[in-house]
């Protein structure tokens, strides 16, 4: 969205000098609302309102590209407060935090280890986050080289000494990680070693005011590759602070037009999981965590993909035989659609039914059975096929599928297609465990 | 430089409900979730604990482990619960299930009322998943836990009458249950308080999924609600009960005690329980109905740290 | 949400003539009541035309205070005399609505101080000592004018309701698609938005078939952007197309009985 009739009034010198050829500056701002006028016709306006009226027609929060090569990603861009709005745009960065007083490479072996597959695709930490926690500018290069020669995910370069972080940065500097951080007492320095080497650099404030005050300095120097730390550690603060940044960043405070950073540090990895599964959700554009075990880190991944797909878009499963409870030949093969949520709830169903099965999704782009019968996506002919393609009546020995309740009405024609028994199962996946029961077993 | 705190000017508030013999009161938030900052929220979101009135088929044993001695015996469970410090003690009716004991709804009352007897706690009391046989023995719970100012579901499009009118008639509050549509949930809580039911009496269900399982639909769907509570739309301005825990413990990740790229299932099955609770907890859960005690814990120590002050 | 503007409590209707000249309260109460009933935000507050000032703002003052004795709605103080306006709203409870003033500096100097100082919201009629603009174009510009002054008094935005001005279809039908066109472009002049509204019943002035062209076009310039309206509250298929509207144009979300909701507050 561009700029408000008033918004570039209030930039204007309001001279009404008429000079730009308009009765009145209102008049000319309205023009220039529209799109109809170039600010260049007034005469009179400041640099300042220049600068403040040309940085609005950049985006709400700045794009931020971090690390260079195959896990490069980006951050920011966002443009909603709430994901049924619209959508999250870009996934938070986990970044998992090493000290450089530790075994780093030992911790770096596990961290490349934090990758999962889920329902066929693979999901992973983003940034090693290398800390400057001995105080000591040759430890901390060392630290930096181990973790940069151990693995392909960007760097997160934590030294508030800017000593310390020229010397991380001669090693690390080309493969863009991001600098941590610009405080009000080495801003100078640590913007020209960003600028140098043209990695993003946090920007760290004790509080939301002097946040805005250090951006506009550090913005004062040319450099606007910018994160935001607002300072807050406690989680009530954190979660407010995040929430202001982002708001006011949609209310096109420029201060505040750029993804942030939210710590999760805690010494009890539970809580620390907790923590950061809400930063996720509640706009941090980077995560930063400690805990390198699977099971505190497998929740905030999967947390993460859930709370940024697309809720205008279905998310669909892949049409494949899954088994469910090591199914063997006499079990029973259930069909539903591949909408993921249709998947999982048949999926979960079947497993609380405690009946070995496999159930097939035939691919209906995502949609969900009664949607998908409606558009003809779910039809004797698609279940026929897939159930063909898959070759799953060859791994049973009882040529019949389950059908769901609610496209009873497709059973004859798919049985006629297959040359086997259409059963019709329940209505909701609900529904299943006492199906099983009464249908399957006592046949 | 001093920045503006942007604070959103909410017209409206979500409706604060009280339960049981200590007068527990939830709901009644003026903002969203945990914004100190702009609005009050005057009462914390809230745990139950699962109780069943027969021992359960299929728990997996982490879940078993810490209620060993009383899975059979409800009234020993639920005074067990409360030492485990829940807010409320959620009895589920399974035994009326047609497809286990088919338990008759005097059985299934008396098993109620002693649970009610025993506790000073709320109680909320949980038909078998079967709507028309839910329909039949709630009203008849209903009238044995008079007085008790108990919390009663679920209540469905199918058959909700009935125990919207026993839990009018004998003090209780009631959840409406809806599965995963915003309009649905705002209808039936419509055609409940047209049976007489004030707003403060009933929570609805949106059915929620657990993480990476669907998790997002219901997500979206309380904070849409929440949106529409703080800004006028009074009728989805109730609290919204959570059934995380029957969620989560269907799911691999909490239920299987050995795949080695997960870590270990301690950890793993708790975090499963308690990051699906508190993440509908920032999008305005209100009601959390849980099965381990550990994720109880766990899941009052992030509210008590969402809990205080952020203003500015 | 859309807002109704009950216009019904305005010295032009005899039955409130009457009322004002007997001082009873009666059949004001009871519009108060029938409005709120059918899905009224605000009531409009009128008292029609009389001679003195004094007396007006003295008549201003019994009529806000008799219908606020009847429902707990606001009322939309509807007058051009200052003290009128002055004695409505200082015996107004909670938050009240200023109808209106115009783009003329004068007005705008009067009334924004007043709307300022009572935290009230206040109709901005998009017309000045020139009169009412034809174009599109002419009105935002007023509009405009609107926006900065209540801007510099420090009205929050949504407290000004812009109204572009609605004629009738039978004598100035070139005016309709203008009035639709400033609606959407009065959503451009700031952040927050200002609202909008109109004096619906305008557009049917002494024309057949007034119900129909009243709602259709309501419809039409609901989906420009339209936030309320002066009307009649208690023309159910009106209102019926109000609450259709809002839920077409997703304002509230949708359930079954959508159109009883949308009258209950």
């Amino acid at each position: 969205m561009g700029l408000t009739g008033l918004e570039i009034f209030k930039q204007l010198p309001k001279k009404n000098c008429k000079e730009c050829g308009q009765p009145t500056c209102l008049a000319f701002a309205m023009q220039l609302a529209a799109g109809k006028a170039s600010l260049d016709a007034c005469p009179y306006v400041s640099d300042a309102a220049r600068e403040a009226l040309d940085a609005a027609s950049a985006p709400p929060v700045a794009l931020v590209k971090i690390g260079v090569g195959e896990k490069a990603f980006q951050i920011g861009n966002e443009t909603v407060l709430f994901r049924h709005d619209k959508r999250f745009e870009h996934p938070t960065g986990i970044a998992i935090q090493v000290s450089d007083n530790e075994d780093v490479k030992a911790k770096v072996d596990q961290i490349n280890k934090l990758v999962f597959d889920r329902v066929g695709q693979v999901h992973e930490v983003n940034m090693v986050a290398v800390s400057n926690d001995s105080g000591d500018a040759a430890k901390f290069a060392d630290a930096v080289k181990t973790a940069q020669d151990n693995t392909s995910y960007p760097l997160l370069l934590i030294s508030s000494d800017t000593g310390a972080m020229e010397k991380a940065l001669e090693i690390a500097g080309a493969n863009k990680p991001v600098v941590y951080a610009a405080d009000a007492n080495n801003y100078e320095a640590m913007v020209a070693l960003a600028k140098k080497y043209e990695a993003p650099l946090v920007v760290k404030g004790s509080d939301l005011n002097s946040l805005a005050e250090l951006v506009e300095k550090v913005a004062g120097l040319g450099y606007k590759n910018l994160i935001l730390d607002s300072g807050a550690r406690e989680f009530s603060k954190v979660v407010a602070d995040q929430t202001q940044i982002r708001r006011q960043a949609l209310k096109l405070f420029r201060p505040f037009g750029y993804p942030t950073i939210a710590f999760a540090n805690n010494d009890d990895p539970i809580m620390e999981s907790v923590n950061a599964s809400t930063y996720v959700a509640k706009y941090a554009g980077i995560v930063v965590m400690t805990s390198a075990a699977p099971e505190h880190i497998l929740p905030v991944i999967t947390l993460r993909l859930n709370v940024y797909t697309d809720p205008q878009k279905p998310i669909a499963v892949e049409s494949k035989i899954y088994e469910i409870l090591n199914p063997g030949p006499d079990a029973p093969v259930l069909i539903t659609t591949n909408f993921s949520l249709s998947y999982f709830c048949v999926a979960g169903d079947t497993e609380a039914s405690r009946v070995p099965a496999y159930i097939i999704p035939v691919d209906t782009d995502g949609i969900s059975v009664l949607t998908a019968w409606a558009a003809g996506k779910f039809t004797p002919e698609t279940i026929a096929d897939t159930v063909k393609k898959l070759g799953i009546l060859e791994k049973v020995n009882h040529n019949s599928i389950i059908i769901p309740g609610g496209v009873a009405v497709l059973s004859g024609k798919t049985a006629e297609l297959l040359g086997a028994e259409v059963i019709v199962g329940p209505r909701e996946s609900a529904g299943i465990p006492s199906f099983f029961k009464q249908r399957w077993l006592n046949k | 430089m001093a920045v503006t705190i942007a604070k959103e000017r909410w017209t409206s508030k979500v409706a604060e409900m009280t339960l049981g013999p200590n007068g527990l009161k939830v709901g009644g938030e003026t903002t969203l979730p945990f914004l100190h900052f702009e609005g009050e929220m005057p009462n914390r979101p809230v745990t139950a604990l699962e109780v069943f009135d027969m021992e359960p088929q299929d728990w997996p044993d982490i879940l078993k482990e810490p209620f060993a001695d009383v899975l059979s015996d409800p009234v020993a469970w639920a005074k067990k619960i409360v030492e485990y410090g829940a807010d409320m003690v959620a009895l589920r009716l399974m035994s009326a299930h047609p497809d286990w004991k088919d338990a008759s709804a005097d059985e299934v009352a008396k098993t109620a009322k002693a649970v009610a007897e025993a506790i000073d706690v709320p109680l909320i009391v949980l038909g078998c998943g079967v709507e028309e046989k839910d329909g039949q023995i709630l009203p008849v719970v209903a009238e044995a836990l008079e007085g008790k100012r108990c919390l009663i579901g679920c209540a469905t499009a199918e058959n909700y009458k009935s125990i919207t009118a026993a839990s009018n008639a004998y003090g209780h509050s009631v959840i409406a249950s809806s599965p995963l549509d915003i309009n649905l949930c705002k209808q039936l809580n419509i055609l409940i308080t047209e049976m007489g039911l004030s707003l403060d009496r009933i929570a609805f269900d949106p059915l929620v999924g657990a993480l990476g399982y669907g998790i997002e639909y219901a997500y979206s769907i309380m904070e849409r609600a929440r949106m529409g509570a703080l800004t006028g739309d009074k009728m989805l301005a109730t609290p919204i009960v959570c059934f995380v825990g029957m969620e989560a413990w269907k799911a691999k990740e909490a239920k299987d005690p050995d795949v080695p790229e997960w870590g270990p299932q301690a950890d793993r099955a708790i975090l499963w329980e308690v990051t699906t609770a508190t993440t509908f907890a920032i999008a305005g859960g209100t009601i959390f109905i849980l099965r381990h005690p550990e994720s109880v814990k766990r899941f009052n120590a992030f509210i008590n740290e969402a809990m205080k002050s952020n203003a500015y | 949400m859309f807002e109704i503007i009950g216009e019904r409590i305005n010295g032009l209707f005899l039955d409130i003539r009457e009322a004002i000249a007997n001082k009873d309260p009666k059949p004001v109460r009871d519009w108060a009541v029938k409005q709120a009933q059918a899905g009224a935000y605000w009531l409009d507050v009128n008292t029609g035309p009389i001679a003195s000032k004094e007396e007006q703002a003295e008549v201003m003052a019994w009529l806000v205070k008799t219908a606020q004795e009847a429902v707990e709605l606001p009322c939309c103080i509807d007058t051009t005399n200052v003290l009128a306006m002055e004695e409505g709203l200082k015996v107004h409870k909670g938050k009240a609505m200023i109808n209106s003033t115009t783009a003329e500096q004068a007005k705008m100097d009067a009334l924004f101080p007043l709307a300022a100082n009572y935290g009230a919201a206040i109709v901005a009629l998009t017309m000045n000592e020139k009169g009412v603009p034809k174009s599109a174009e002419d009105r935002i510009a007023l509009a405009m004018e609107l926006v900065a002054n209540a801007d510099a008094y420090g009205i929050p935005m949504p407290d000004l309701y812009i109204d572009p001005l609605v004629l009738p279809v039978n004598v100035a039908q070139e005016h309709g698609p203008e009035v639709l066109e400033a609606l959407r472009q009065v959503k451009l002049l700031a952040n927050p938005a200002p609202k909008t509204t109109c004096g619906l019943s305008n557009i049917s002035q002494k024309a057949p078939n007034r119900p129909l062209i009243n709602r259709t076009f309501l419809a039409m310039a609901m989906v420009c952007g339209l936030d309320s309206a002066v009307m009649d509250a208690c023309d159910d298929e009106l209102v019926d197309t109000a609450a259709t509207a809002s839920i077409i144009l997703n304002q509230s979300i949708y359930c079954d009985s959508y159109l009883k909701i949308f009258r209950q507050k």
